[in-house]
């Protein structure tokens, strides 16, 4: 085992990288340690033959491994989430939260927008089964077919995303449509419930139809969006040749083929799965 | 053909000062005027984008004078062309940062 020497520093500074270390992913944290005890140790001998003040110096990196250490910590959130399930359904929800917001900022006081809301709130409730069987209706069939066996678990986990997702973005649609529709409440009442009622369909069959593709475009596995999409085939071969676009999984659990035309000998988008040990 | 990666005025700054032999954080904080709150993260960012990666100094090399191993940065090849083309977008660049002294 290589013995690695680490210089010794200011009981300051260690009490720092010992606190700011904390930031860091436990991964990366003894390099991160032993890369910031070597510069601090540069930076007091350079401050000595230059015979100038550490203070600043030791300050100012202060402040660099303190945003070092945060960035290190955002990355791997980011390199955790980006894509995922739960990226998703936090968006929705903090998309949720502000259109509230904005209704309520609009209306003045909760108060005023509670008797709006709760009018509302059953209107909505009975119209959004039909706009899910309008959307179900008009849906296309080319995404249906999935030739992958894949376990029950991870079926369960997908159709449970996908049902929490869809009740996520009809409740968003609601808030949306009461958030365009409140300042109008009063001065035209009637204008404004259609209007809302309107709204609230519009919005929640644009969303309901990003879901639908959304979900099409996801790892049966790990439910992270599928990432780049590569051209296959060419177009001028359609009646020869297979073409249309491939999207993987950054995780390499499978591989996603959209057809560019639906054909009788290929229909439906395949998911091939590249992981055989799911 | 892959894709030149633009980058900001910062980065092409430390980009530049490593192409140009500056490999230690400190030297570049030296040298471009940055403060470390710059450097150190934008570091990381070039080197996760893969335009420079990091070495550690020998170890027994560092112990025998005495003194802490370092990290030190080196410019990769697309770094070399995302440098060249950085200069090409910020022409003062070239003027701002003397070559380093072996």
């Amino acid at each position: 085992m290589n013995h690695i020497a680490r210089p010794t520093l200011p009981r300051f500074e260690r009490c720092l990288l010992t606190t700011v270390g904390r930031l860091v992913p436990v991964q990366d944290r003894d390099e991160w340690s032993r890369t910031w005890q070597a510069e601090l140790w540069y930076m007091h001998q350079r401050s000595h033959h230059r015979h100038i003040s550490p203070l600043a110096g030791i300050t100012d990196l202060s402040i660099g491994l303190m945003r070092d250490a945060l960035w290190l910590r955002t990355e791997g959130w980011r390199l955790n989430f980006s894509d995922t399930a739960t990226l998703c359904l936090a968006s929705l929800l903090v998309l949720s939260l502000l259109s509230s917001l904005i209704a309520l900022v609009l209306a003045g006081s909760w108060d005023s927008l509670r008797p709006y809301l709760r009018d509302q709130w059953m209107r909505s409730v009975i119209a959004a089964p039909y706009i899910v069987l309008v959307l179900y209706a008009t849906a296309s069939r080319r995404h249906t077919a999935q030739r992958s066996i894949t376990k029950w678990f991870s079926w369960v986990k997908r159709q449970f995303f996908f049902v929490v997702k869809t009740l996520q973005i009809l409740f968003l649609a609601f808030l949306l449509s009461i958030a365009v529709c409140v300042p109008l409440h009063r001065p035209f009442p009637l204008t404004a419930d259609l209007m809302q009622l309107f709204a609230f369909v519009l919005f929640g069959l644009i969303g309901l139809r990003w879901a639908i593709h959304d979900q099409e475009q996801r790892c049966k596995h790990c439910l992270r969006s599928l990432t780049t999409p590569a051209r296959v085939g060419r177009p001028s071969h359609n009646l020869l040749e297979w073409n249309g676009t491939e999207l993987s999984c950054k995780h390499g659990h499978g591989l996603l083929s959209i057809p560019e035309m639906e054909t009788s000998w290929c229909q439906y988008s395949h998911w091939i799965d590249l992981d055989v040990s799911i | 053909m892959t894709s030149v990666p633009r980058l900001s005025h910062s980065a092409a700054l430390i980009l530049k000062a490593l192409s140009l032999g500056y490999c230690f954080g400190l030297d570049i904080m030296e040298i471009t005027g940055l403060p470390s709150g710059t450097v150190y993260p934008a570091l990381r960012r070039l080197e996760r984008d893969g335009l420079v990666e990091s070495k550690w100094e020998p170890e027994d090399e560092a112990t025998a004078s005495q003194r802490p191993a370092r990290r030190y940065y080196e410019v990769t090849r697309s770094g070399k062309t995302a440098a060249t083309a950085a200069t090409q977008r910020y022409p003062l660049l070239a003027r701002l940062l003397p070559e380093k002294r072996s």
